[in-house]
């Protein structure tokens, strides 16, 4: 069940975060308890139905009808354990989503259907599906919804937190090491909620601001002549109306934010790697590869679909 | 003025043939509470042969990763229907079915205080159903979820009609749930035979007492939601629009609100039926019969305080959520502690093993397993990992099914006879036992798993993350194994109707005024009855010197 | 058992309410409520409707007595009442929709439209039922005291009373107050 570094296993029991830490803990003690539980009921089950079962010459049994000391134990234990467990949960939930106060937000994440909007107060940064975080540091995540409710869920990062229109939530996470951090969007929000997946890269400090710097920058202009055909096309034909590319003409905030794509390991949210093969596959029949998702048809022929995957793929 | 023919029956159950000359318009005429309770049932069975294909569907789609048997939008609507065919009706109308044929026997009465409500509440339920599932035809059935959230069900992110009819199809149904709800309670407290005072009311009686007035005021918020989300999505209205002014949140609240109740609205029932047949099978009386009834009441007050548990990941504050949380244990221990009764009720037994029996036992250990795991969601920091997840699959299936369902198949067992005046075969019957515990399990303990690691729930596919692949495909084995099983079960019931051996009145020596009557009763219930005065008035008439009313030491001689 | 139908509109009615009042805290809607909502007009309308429930009570006196003239009289007061206070709730509808408020117009027009028609619904209702306990006594029906009906359809009655009680004093008289 534990993997390396490199894709973490999102297990619950795999926590890389002070927070999903002391949910574990709490795991572990609720385990226990309900296995006592279980163990006795199972036990109990057991050898009552065998030691009482029907024998042959069996007479009618004692008519008892109660006990009224067994019934308030019956009462009382599961009272004090569900006390004890109440303080326990009741600190862990203090722990780890104490109020956020005044304190200013270190991303904003807005969830959209079916792809996630990540921009990052104090910069221009608007970026797409893959959140770079710093590690050891404790960050908080302003979540937003821009039309239903979605759910951010990175299960070894610790709990979860709707996204719901109109009102503001935050998350509390600081994440131990470098890595990947899968996740996904847990609040049934469409025809493509399977396909909303979420994935953090945790950055050591520097690279963090390393990554920073070279997205706060510009859309990098096309060199070859494929992907300069690409650029002109993606401007004249209606990308730019949904799309936005930093230092181009196209502001369209509808979809993805597209400056630093080629950048990204996965595109759709998740659904699949970003190779030119398949941003080939999405530009000519988005709804052939995520149908329901709200980017259109466009009647694109082969050599514009080459022309656009090349531009795009160097939006580094 | 010409009199009016109303068909007057000849038999007290006739046949189901058409052929007959008045069979079938008997029957959909009837107003006597046990045809309509055998319809009631008959209803739950054709929905759960249809709620069950939907979700075997589904279990193929996600048998194995990145799958395309079914595509989002077709599995989006087939996992609503499925949630919302399996509450409404199946769960109900069982429920509703087993109560209105027996609620008039178990008190000596010779119906319902009011049989053509009755009968208007039973086919207000089956119009409800109808048009829920018209809307395959009309457009696409709704594809939001059962709880179908704001704003997603909104005209503009679900502009198929679907949505609409859900919300008529429920309004319709609702109206009938709550009719019958309040035929119950004007039937248990005016139409008992008088020597019959609460206190010697069967528990079976008494749980669907309770459950009525928890149906009452539980349903009209659900009403009230699903009113509000018509005037949205029909009026633009802006109940539950942000954009507009509205909030996402209200239908959450409303729905809660009429959502936690109804999960114990379809278990207390159960809790009754288990009640009756635990002691009938150990031969011994209930342990703890006041114990039970105040745990009953304080269920039911306390529905109403704990719903906020299904939105403890909406952001609404750890104040609100501590509140809740303790709420939500609470109402966890009575809900545990009558486990414990039903344990100490064979304890000291001669427990029979019919196949009655066999599902009561086996209720115990899984709906012990569903509480547990509900309980693990009062821990709000592990609700925060694992609400909208497969382990919330796996618990909802551990006390629906390993709760309500297997309630409702020992309640089978045990009424049928009774009922049809037939015998169900007692080896196939335990082969149906053996293969339903194993489907059942083999598909929802895995679940659990899946969803500790990581796999939400409503996702029409998923990635080839290692290990969800196999536990998914276990779990569709499991879902078939469930299917074959139910099949048997009809033909079990088919087979019983047109070929099962006669049934005596009294099968298994049991305690509660439904036995004295033939199987099946007559037309007019009773002409006597004999005295209660006790919760067991059949069995002290058999055994009189053994009379519950009579004094007893402490340790039951 | 019409305690019990009673009750479960109470909840009902109580759910509306509550979406009201928690849609009352936005800003703008308290505005509405004192701009658009003539407390005066409304309460008298609101008067008339009340002192239907002392005319309803009036009959059921007088059937137990056993005066089916009197009884025949004071149902028609009734009914005659609750058509009137339908009648000054739709004149107050159409001065709201001619100044552009509807259920779809805002929050406030969702709410206080939701509210009070459901509240004129089940007045409707009342007067239809009224009507006919009205036709069955003018056929002979009642013309013995041992029938429960009048004293069941007025608790329904005086429970539309009572629902519009509270929601005239939440949507109308609260604003001014608070």
């Amino acid at each position: 069940m534990h993997e390396t570094l490199g894709l973490l296993l999102s297990s619950i029991f795999d926590p890389s975060s002070p927070q999903a830490r002391k949910i574990v803990g709490l795991d572990y003690g609720f385990i226990a308890a309900a296995s006592l539980v279980l163990l006795l009921v199972v036990g109990l089950t057991l050898f009552i139905t065998i030691r009482y079962r029907f024998k042959k010459d069996d007479t009618e049994p004692n008519q008892i009808t109660g006990n009224r000391r067994l019934e308030i134990l019956m009462v009382g234990i599961p009272l004090l354990l569900v006390i004890g467990f109440f303080f326990w949960s009741l600190n862990t939930m203090s722990a780890i989503l104490p109020e956020h106060g005044n304190h200013k937000p270190d991303v904003i994440i807005t969830g959209h259907q079916w792809w996630w909007q990540a921009t990052y107060p104090g910069t221009s940064i608007n970026t797409a599906n893959e959140i770079h975080l710093p590690v050891g540091k404790k960050i908080l995540m302003q979540l937003e919804a821009a039309d239903v409710i979605h759910d951010w869920w990175v299960p070894s990062l610790g709990g979860k937190m709707d996204m719901i229109p109109g009102m503001h939530n935050f998350l509390w996470v600081t994440i131990d090491k470098p890595g990947i951090y899968e996740g996904a969007c847990s609040e049934f929000c469409g025809q493509q909620h399977a396909w909303m997946r979420i994935r953090v890269i945790a950055q050591t400090p520097a690279d963090y601001k390393k990554w920073l710097r070279e997205h706060e920058l510009n859309a990098t202009k096309p060199t070859d002549t494929l992907a300069k055909l690409g650029a002109a096309l993606f401007m004249n034909a209606s990308c730019s109306e949904c799309h936005s590319i930093r230092g181009t003409n196209a502001n369209g905030m509808q979809g993805p934010d597209l400056t630093h794509f080629g950048s990204r390991q996965t595109m759709l949210a998740g659904m699949m790697d970003n190779t030119t093969k398949n941003i080939d596959k999405w530009l000519t029949d988005p709804q052939k590869v995520k149908p329901g998702a709200h980017m259109p048809r466009f009647i694109f022929g082969a050599d514009s679909v080459h022309a656009l995957a090349a531009y795009l793929k160097q939006l580094k | 003025m010409e009199t009016i023919q109303v068909p007057e029956p000849e038999e007290s159950i006739p046949s189901l043939s058409v052929s007959d000359n008045q069979g079938l318009l008997q029957w959909i005429s009837s107003v006597d509470h046990k045809q309509i309770g055998i319809m009631y049932l008959w209803l739950s069975v054709l929905f759960l042969l249809i709620g069950g294909g939907e979700i075997l569907l589904i279990r193929i789609q996600l048998a194995v990763p990145n799958n395309h048997f079914l595509d989002p939008e077709m599995y989006n609507q087939l996992f609503t229907m499925h949630g919302t065919t399996m509450i409404f009706f199946v769960a109900m109308p069982a429920i509703f079915g087993f109560s209105t044929y027996f609620v008039p026997l178990m008190i000596g009465a010779n119906d319902m205080a009011f049989p053509r409500l009755n009968a208007f509440s039973f086919w207000c339920t089956f119009f409800g159903g109808l048009l829920l599932y018209f809307s395959f035809l009309a457009g696409g059935a709704p594809d939001a979820g059962w709880f179908n959230y704001a704003p997603l069900n909104q005209y503009n992110y679900s502009s198929s009609p679907g949505i609409d009819y859900y919300c008529a199809g429920l309004l319709f149904a609702g109206v009938g749930t709550v009719s019958a709800s309040a035929n119950f309670v004007v039937t248990i407290l005016k139409y008992r035979i008088k020597s019959m005072g609460l206190k010697q009311m069967p528990l079976f009686v008494w749980m669907l007492l309770i459950n009525s007035f928890l149906i009452l005021a539980a349903f009209p918020s659900l009403n009230a939601a699903l009113v509000m989300l018509l005037f949205d999505r029909q009026m633009h209205a802006h109940f539950f629009s942000a954009q507009g002014g509205g909030s996402a949140i209200l239908w959450q609240h409303l729905f809660w609100l009429f959502g936690h109740p109804e999960v114990y609205i379809v278990i207390l029932p159960v809790f009754g039926i288990f009640s009756e047949v635990f002691p009938v099978y150990s031969r011994k009386p209930i342990f703890g019969y006041a114990f039970i009834i105040g745990s009953g009441i304080a269920i039911a007050l306390l529905a109403f305080g704990v719903w906020v548990h299904h939105m403890f990941a909406t952001g609404l504050g750890n104040t609100v959520n501590s509140f809740f949380a303790a709420s939500s244990m609470l109402i966890g221990i009575p809900t545990g502690v009558k486990i414990f009764n039903w344990l100490a009720t064979m304890h000291g037994g001669s427990i029979r093993f019919r196949v009655s029996m066999m599902f009561a036992i086996a209720f115990l250990i899984e709906f012990t397993i569903g509480g547990l795991t509900g309980i693990s969601f009062t821990l709000v920091p592990i609700d925060w990992q694992l609400t909208d997840t497969y382990y919330v699959v796996a618990h909802l299936h551990f006390v629906f099914i390993g709760g309500t369902l297997f309630g409702l198949f020992s309640g089978l067992f045990y009424w049928f006879p009774k009922m049809s005046g037939r015998d169900l075969d007692e080896k196939l019957s335990r082969w149906f036992f053996w293969l339903f515990v194993t489907g059942f399990n083999l598909t929802f303990l895995v679940q659990h798993a899946l969803g500790a690691m990581g796999m939400p729930r409503r996702v029409y596919t998923y990635p080839d993350v290692p290990g969800w692949g196999v536990l998914n495909l276990i779990s569709t084995s499991g879902g078939f194994v469930m299917g074959i099983s139910t099949v048997l079960l009809l033909s079990i019931i088919l087979k019983a109707l047109r070929t099962g051996a006669q049934a005596e009145g009294d099968p298994w020596d049991a305690n509660t005024l439904e036995w004295t009557t033939s199987s099946p009763p007559a037309l007019q219930n009773f002409d006597q009855v004999i005295p209660v005065k006790s919760t067991r008035p059949f069995r002290d008439y058999k055994r009189p010197d053994d009379a519950d009313w009579k004094e007893r030491d402490s340790h039951g001689k | 058992m019409i305690k019990l139908i009673v009750g479960t509109e109470a909840m009902f009615f109580l759910a509306l309410i509550m979406a009201f009042v928690y849609f009352s805290f936005t800003p703008d809607f308290k505005s509405h409520q004192l701009l658009n909502l003539d407390m005066k007009t409304t309460g008298i309308f609101s008067l008339l409707l009340f002192f239907s429930s002392f005319t309803y009570w009036r009959a059921e006196a007088n059937y137990h007595k056993g005066e089916i003239t009197k009884l025949k009289v004071w149902l028609i007061i009734t009914i005659f009442l609750g058509a009137i206070f339908l009648f000054g709730q739709g004149r107050e509808y159409l001065s709201l929709l001619n100044s552009h408020i509807s259920v779809s117009s805002s929050i406030f027009g969702t709410s206080f439209f939701t509210l009070t028609g459901f509240h004129g619904l089940h007045v409707l209702v009342g007067i239809i039922v009224i009507g006919i306990v009205t036709c069955l006594t003018f056929l002979g029906d009642y013309d013995d005291k041992k029938s429960s009906v009048i004293g069941a359809v007025g608790i329904y009655w005086h429970f539309v009373d009572i629902v519009w009680a509270v929601v005239f004093l939440i949507v109308y008289v609260l604003p001014h107050i608070y």
